[in-house]
């Protein structure tokens, strides 16, 4: 199980690091866009493994991500969206959105109001994972850089 | 006299290229008035949306400005607003006088994009990433990966020739869901399902959805509003593009 794990962070890491490449995210950030993603799954997945509910998996891991692009961001001074809006990728609900769909085309309604609902609480997952994760004061973060230094 | 008019317009030029490249209205604001702090202009309003910057100076004064300006939403380039982010901090630290200033923001608009072809692979690389991490075996991620190469490539002649923004994301989401029918019609052993998902990825709203949650969060609320509608057409048009082409394939008798 955790080989699986390890290699999907990898995956993640990769895809994640695409997309911020696709961004045109600066060359010297790629990895730790990259880097941001791949922790964000891992935590999602390990979660879900671990059986909690989507809603609360999903919330940790933006929470957590969140926190990740904000620490880079003081340490490397590049603005947060850098490494948050690369990051936030694998745990945006793209497959709920294709279910949703796939469901409703095919007539199978207790289906759909499943994948609907899951769709939707994913996104409201990452509204308050990012929420929380912003509250931080940043002068927190800003001595984290600081002890980070010397 | 006109340099209250330069001082200004080097403001609101530096705003306009970080809004349109996808920052936040929160520190597009907060850039826009801290230049003008840096150079000593005082009096001075900024108000931005996330498709436009109303800037005003020295108001009480005979050499009054103010200054409108109409921000497309555009796509997102995040070394841009990292370069833009660095200037502003340069200026505030008075490390840069205006003409310096001017030719920064000039180097930076119009610094080069990647070539072509990394896009292309990088938007496979992560289809087929993507496929895999919701479950796809490898080769259900390979055909991902060669769907998103070619939805680049469709996604880039689009832009070319200036495909209006919501019909390039029907057509691309119709495209993606055709082809990936395709392999299994033919008889290999995969399914379909994950395939599109990875490769309708590179075309969801992620962007434009954490963009709004972070203009909500800086109680810019218009702005915000402005993203979430995006965000949720977006998705509205990758889920009809999506739904038309299973429903044709299904009506045609494909089984699913």
């Amino acid at each position: 199980m955790v080989g699986t794990i390890l290699l999907h962070f990898g995956i993640a890491l990769i895809a994640t690091l695409a997309f911020a490449i696709l961004f045109q995210a600066p060359k010297s950030e790629w990895m730790l866009c990259g880097l941001t993603g791949g922790v964000g799954w891992v935590v999602y997945e390990s979660l879900q493994l671990q059986g909690w509910h989507l809603m609360l998996s999903t919330i940790v891991a933006a929470l957590i991500l969140t926190i990740l692009s904000r620490i880079f961001a003081v340490l490397r001074k590049h603005p947060v969206t850098v490494y948050l809006l690369s990051g936030i990728f694998p745990l945006v609900p793209g497959a709920g959105i294709y279910y949703t769909v796939f469901y409703m085309i095919s007539g199978n309604m207790d289906m759909f109001s499943v994948k609907g609902r899951e769709t939707i609480e994913t996104a409201g997952a990452i509204v308050i994972g990012i929420i929380l994760a912003m509250g931080l004061p940043q002068v927190w973060l800003n001595y984290l850089a600081k002890k980070e230094k010397k | 006299m006109n340099e209250t008019r330069d001082i200004l317009t080097l403001a609101v030029e530096i705003g306009d290229a970080m809004l349109q490249n996808g920052g936040e209205i929160y520190r597009v604001e907060d850039t826009v008035m801290k230049i003008m702090a840096a150079y000593q202009l005082e009096d001075y309003d900024v108000y931005v949306l996330s498709n436009g910057i109303f800037a005003s100076a020295n108001e009480g004064k005979e050499d009054a400005c103010s200054m409108i300006r109409h921000v497309p939403l555009g796509s997102v380039n995040l070394l841009k607003i990292s370069k833009l982010n660095q200037l502003a901090r340069d200026i505030c630290a008075k490390k840069c006088t205006i003409p310096e200033a001017w030719e920064c923001l000039d180097a930076v608009i119009h610094h080069k994009k990647d070539p072509l072809w990394i896009r292309v692979l990088c938007t496979g690389i992560g289809s087929g990433g993507f496929a895999i991490l919701f479950g796809a075996n490898v080769l259900e991620g390979i055909i991902a990966l060669g769907i998103g190469l070619l939805l680049q490539l469709l996604m880039l002649w689009f832009e070319k020739h200036e495909v209006g923004r919501f019909a390039n994301l029907l057509i691309c989401s119709i495209f993606v869901t055709a082809l990936s029918l395709l392999p299994m019609s033919m008889g290999l052993p995969v399914s379909q399902d994950k395939i599109v998902i990875g490769c309708i990825m590179p075309l969801v709203p992620g962007i434009a959805f954490t963009t709004s949650i972070r203009d909500f969060y800086n109680s810019d609320y218009l702005s915000g509003l402005i993203h979430l509608l995006d965000a949720l057409l977006t998705a509205l048009f990758i889920s009809v593009g999506v739904g038309l082409t299973i429903y044709i394939y299904q009506s045609m008798g494909g089984v699913l």
